[in-house]
């Protein structure tokens, strides 16, 4: 596996909530919109059930619920590029990295302390 | 040092506006300021000023008046959040029509930029979640 | 350092090792609430690789009536103790 060095940033927002069943990952990418709209290098690490965010095929619920998935496509405009995914919490959902309806890039857990540490506030969700 | 807090959970439905008062109690006594403790997710109901818990509880709307009162600190409720739960101030409640209004000074309606302004303004951001 | 803080209990929420996981080797793990559940003896192996690092908030064991099954490698604070550990860490992360 290639090293990286770890991101570095102002906002780290972690993503532990499945999309539609509660509004904890519609509410933590707003806060991540918003703090990139206000000019913060803002990064992104979906763990746990978090990770079934970045699954193609989402779509609204039954009762027209917007989920998240068309939140996920604004993020490049925003200027949010850096996304790292648990990969241990991907595979144990039975995905491949190249099923992700977004660049992001895997990280197992010893990654996870240094991008906690490379950010001056972080916020979970 | 300068501290926010976040608060996300309900009042009385978890224990986190209860442990989270508790913290604001504690560093203000010593000698720490309390800038502002933002609401969000869940944590918005705390602003709704019909709450009327029982007599012999403790009552938290009152207790976060309070700390308004006597050490300054902003009461910010994301205005999202708030608005899809019913949680209106009078300007609010007046633009979508309502008759009466839910939230109410010293509480204040405001974005999510000023959970990132906090965030970037205080030595330290404490969360606490349901 | 950096203190995290935690306020689920491992006998019914796996939080717990994502909190671990995202812990360094000097950081620290309160906890508070539920999370004082794991402070007990029965329970404390959860929180074996940061022996030494544990914390737990006194009033969420007394409440409960818990203190006196907290295990003994378990640092005990109270809110102040709290607020100490705060100023203490670079910044704080809340797990739930």
């Amino acid at each position: 596996m290639p090293t990286h060095a770890p991101a570095t940033g102002d906002l780290l927002v972690i993503l532990r909530h499945a999309p539609h069943g509660s509004s904890w990952l519609r509410e933590g990418l707003d806060a991540a919109l918003v703090a990139a709209a206000f000019g913060q290098a803002v990064t992104l690490l979906f763990q746990g059930d978090g990770v079934l965010s970045l699954v193609e095929g989402q779509g609204p619920g039954p009762l027209g619920q917007k989920g998240t998935a068309a939140t996920l496509d604004m993020l490049a405009m925003y200027d949010i590029e850096s996304l790292f995914y648990d990969q241990v919490a991907l595979a144990g959902f039975g995905f491949a990295p190249q099923q992700l309806q977004l660049p992001a890039t895997g990280v197992e857990a010893g990654a996870i302390a240094p991008l906690i540490a490379g950010h001056r506030l972080v916020l979970t969700f | 040092m300068r501290y926010g807090l976040l608060v996300e959970g309900a009042p009385y439905s978890s224990q986190a506006a209860h442990s989270a008062l508790r913290f604001a109690t504690a560093l203000v006594a010593r000698g720490h300021r309390l800038e502002s403790v933002f609401f969000y997710h869940d944590g918005v109901y705390n602003a709704a000023r019909l709450a009327a818990p029982p007599q012999d509880e403790p009552h938290l709307y009152d207790a976060w008046c309070s700390l308004h009162a006597e050490h300054g600190t902003q009461l910010q409720v994301c205005i999202a959040a708030a608005l899809r739960r019913g949680l209106l101030d009078p300007r609010e409640a007046d633009r979508h029509g309502k008759s009466g209004h839910s939230v109410e000074s010293p509480f204040e309606l405001t974005g999510l930029g000023q959970l990132v302004d906090l965030g970037q303004a205080v030595d330290r951001l404490v969360t606490f979640a349901p | 350092m950096i203190l995290h803080i935690l306020n689920r209990p491992p006998s019914s929420s796996l939080v717990y090792r994502d909190a671990l996981a995202a812990m360094g080797e000097d950081d620290r793990l309160l906890l508070i609430e539920d999370g004082v559940l794991g402070a007990l003896t029965a329970q404390i192996r959860h929180f074996q690789t940061i022996e030494g690092r544990l914390f737990a908030l006194r009033e969420d064991l007394g409440a409960r009536g818990l203190e006196g099954q907290c295990d003994a490698s378990v640092q005990v604070v109270d809110v102040d103790g709290f607020v100490t550990l705060s100023e203490e860490a670079d910044k704080t992360v809340s797990w739930f």
